[in-house]
């Protein structure tokens, strides 16, 4: 088995210090790191990992990220490679991903794709199910344990306030790796030392094939910040129609009622997609499609 | 010998990468020796502390020429102070040179802020081609039929192989230690330092401090600033901060159950320290132990197949008028790589050849300053010098410039009436007069 892991190069947020007398960011004290979902994700791969199996590293980012994909490789990852282009800036997650696909590409695709949940620093959380729409593969997010069975991956997630869900999809396939779920292993000193000074391949945009247009996407653009606003209340009514008793025990429970979810089980993942956004647009979350 | 796997066996191996192990990596990397430079922290000089005025230019210039410009150095001291201060008075000595090669090349002395240097100092070793590792803690030292032959790094399989052992591992060094070269400290041996770095405008800091341009200027205080702890304190000028400290000598913070960074406060409460840090923005807190006491705690300097260099060797001048270490801990690497290429010349690494250190440290005046100013750490470092008489030339200059309608006195009664009403006996202040003199004049 083939398996690919995304590292992600970020600044370790206990060196992040304000300079006193400019009130900005001092860059020049951050040191970077490993993003930590991303050194659990790596662990796991490795522990997987058969004999006749491969772990390879992606990163993209400065030449900086080549000593994180060193330590990656004196954990024991096989093989690393690098994306970067110096007409990258800060980098979206959307264009991180479409530099990560066309890495994944260019290596023969891996049967496995294995990522950090949310990174440290921007934290979108979207990278997994992003990549999972350029290469067309299942996602499955939140994971904190997983196993394969003969080419099936059965994976157990923490969704919000507490609840699991177990999901099922076939390989070839992306998750995205819950935070600090495993240490990564410290490197053996020989290891450390054969990987200081090994070079890292590095892909630019040629060698990925992507043209600077394909990186080119509508641009985000922030319209206005507002503070979050408490919904209105409803006053609770009890309805007239029902009996006495009904009534009482309206009142008596102030209209209380758990939320009330909806599972979405039929139609193709379009039409469910449709589903959702009208969700959205009808409660006011999304403003209608013009 | 045994042969190890080639990537496991070095000429050298320098354990921690300050002043002295980066310095000594650089020499044994130029003479094409396999040299490995291994690091605790996370990168060279992350873990290290001082003042820190690096008073070592000219000794650099000679590795590196014109280093400073290429250096992360912040100002050249063209200033020196001494005050002596009471509770209340501050009475300076103050060296200004403008030229001389004190604010101009080759330069006297740097500030710098250690973690940037050091880093530099160690990239400047590892582009001469040493192998640099950080991370990498070293537990115990190796040894083969009695002989010292590399390091056990805290990582699996971390043995790893050297002809020669370079401790640079600074204060309380644990190498040192392991192979039997040191014992375990007094505590009066060793001073505690509490740093502050306060970030203020380069400008504010050139009009407070009646610097041109990126001079810089060295305050060393001594007195009351640090009550009756025996000790003193710091004060430099950085580019766009300030470094400044108290350094109170371990065993009498704990008679005195004081704690340093109540005295850093009231030091930087003191009339004549306030104007100068008003206003500072506080960037860094750091502490660390500093080996005073000079040749009394020198270990013994090399083993078969090892030597120690830098505070691990105790090369830190701490003599009232000198504050040197790094200096020191540089020219004593230097002298352990220039032995270390010697013995990997002649392919044997016994004491006996090692023993070619002490002459090397001669040459390179380390141990000449260090028995030149023997006497001087165990005085200077007592209450008297470092306390006492500072306070009292304080008191009687305030005495002598005080005008309030009472007979003048003059001078030599002034002093006869206060040593009367101090603690001093006559023939204690003869003997400390002696002390003084034999510290520093002949």
């Amino acid at each position: 088995m083939r398996i690919a892991v995304c590292l992600k190069y970020v600044p370790d947020p206990s060196t992040i210090e304000v300079d006193p007398l400019t009130g900005m960011i001092d860059i020049g004290r951050v040191l970077y790191m490993m993003n930590p979902a991303d050194e659990s994700a790596l662990e796991l791969a490795l522990r997987l990992r058969p004999p006749d199996g491969t772990v390879t590293v992606f990163s993209v980012g400065p030449i900086e990220a080549d000593r994180l994909l060193q330590d990656a490789l004196a954990a024991g990852a096989d093989a690393a490679l690098r994306v970067w282009d110096d007409a990258l800036g800060s980098l979206k997650p959307i264009v991180t991903t479409t530099l990560l696909a066309a890495a994944l590409r260019v290596k023969a695709l891996p049967d496995l794709v294995l990522c950090g949940g949310h990174s440290v620093d921007r934290g979108s959380g979207t990278v997994p199910a992003l990549l999972a729409e350029h290469l067309d593969w299942p996602v499955v997010t939140d994971v904190t344990q997983f196993e394969i069975q003969s080419g099936r991956l059965r994976a157990r997630r923490r969704l919000a306030r507490g609840a699991r869900a177990e999901s099922e999809v076939t390989l070839p396939a992306i998750l995205g790796l819950e935070t600090g779920l495993v240490h990564l292993r410290q490197a053996s000193l020989p290891n450390l030392m054969r990987v200081k000074y090994t070079p890292i391949p590095l892909y630019g945009l040629e060698e990925l094939g992507l043209s600077p247009q394909d990186l080119h996407f509508p641009a985000m653009t922030l319209h206005e910040v507002m503070p979050p606003r408490p919904r209105a209340r409803m006053m609770f009514t009890p309805d007239v129609g029902g009996s006495v008793q009904e009534r009482v025990a309206q009142i008596m429970s102030a209209g209380v009622a758990g939320k009330a979810g909806k599972i979405l089980e039929s139609g193709t993942p379009e039409q469910q997609a449709d589903a959702i956004i009208a969700f959205l647009c009808q409660r006011g979350f999304l403003e209608q499609p013009t | 010998m045994t042969t190890h796997p080639a990537n496991q066996q070095f000429d050298v191996i320098v354990v921690g990468a300050g002043p002295a192990g980066s310095a000594a990596a650089l020499l044994v990397a130029r003479a094409g020796l396999k040299v490995l430079l291994l690091e605790r922290g996370e990168y060279p000089g992350a873990k290290n502390v001082s003042g820190a005025v690096f008073y070592g230019s000219a000794i650099l210039n000679e590795l590196i020429p014109n280093w400073w410009e290429q250096a992360p150095v912040e100002r050249p001291v063209c200033r020196r102070d001494i005050a002596f201060m009471s509770p209340t008075t501050a009475v300076a000595l103050d060296f200004r040179c403008a030229g001389a090669g004190f604010a101009t090349a080759p330069y006297n002395g740097f500030t710098v802020l250690r973690p940037k240097f050091d880093r530099w100092l160690a990239a400047q070793a590892e582009a001469a081609g040493a192998f640099v590792l950080t991370s990498a803690v070293v537990d115990d030292v190796l040894r083969e039929n009695g002989r010292i032959v590399g390091v056990r790094v805290r990582r699996e399989q971390g043995e790893i192989y050297g002809k020669v052992v370079i401790a640079c591992d600074g204060v309380n060094s644990f190498l040192a230690k392991k192979a039997g070269l040191q014992r375990e400290f007094h505590p009066h041996e060793l001073s505690l330092g509490v740093k502050e770095v306060l970030g203020l405008d380069p400008a504010i800091i050139q009009d407070r401090f009646h610097l041109t341009d990126n001079d810089g200027i060295a305050y060393e205080y001594l007195g009351a600033i640090t009550e009756d702890v025996h000790g003193g304190a710091f004060l430099y000028t950085n580019r766009d901060s300030l470094s400044l400290g108290v350094i109170g000598q371990v065993s009498s913070l704990v008679e005195r159950r004081k704690r340093p960074y109540e005295l850093l406060e009231r030091f930087k409460a003191h009339p004549a320290v306030a104007p100068l840090v008003r206003g500072g923005k506080l960037r860094e807190y750091s502490a660390h132990l500093i080996p005073e006491s000079g040749w009394a705690m020198k270990p013994k300097l090399y083993t078969d197949g090892m030597l120690v260099a830098g505070d691990a060797a105790g090369f830190c001048l701490a003599a009232g008028l000198y504050l040197e270490g790094m200096n020191y801990a540089m020219q004593s690497g230097l002298a352990a790589a220039e032995t270390a290429i010697l013995a990997c010349q002649k392919g044997n690494f016994s004491a006996r050849t090692l023993s070619v250190y002490q002459k090397n440290l001669k040459q390179r005046h380390v141990s000449t300053d260090f028995r030149a100013y023997r006497h001087a750490p165990s005085f200077v470092n007592g209450p008297r010098l470092q306390n006492l008489y500072p306070e009292m030339v304080a008191q009687g200059m305030e005495q002598i410039f005080r005008v309030d309608g009472a007979p003048k006195r003059k001078i030599l009664p002034l002093a006869y009436r206060m040593v009367r009403q101090s603690s001093i006996k006559p023939g204690q202040l003869l003997r400390d007069v002696y002390q003084v003199a034999r510290a520093y004049l002949w």
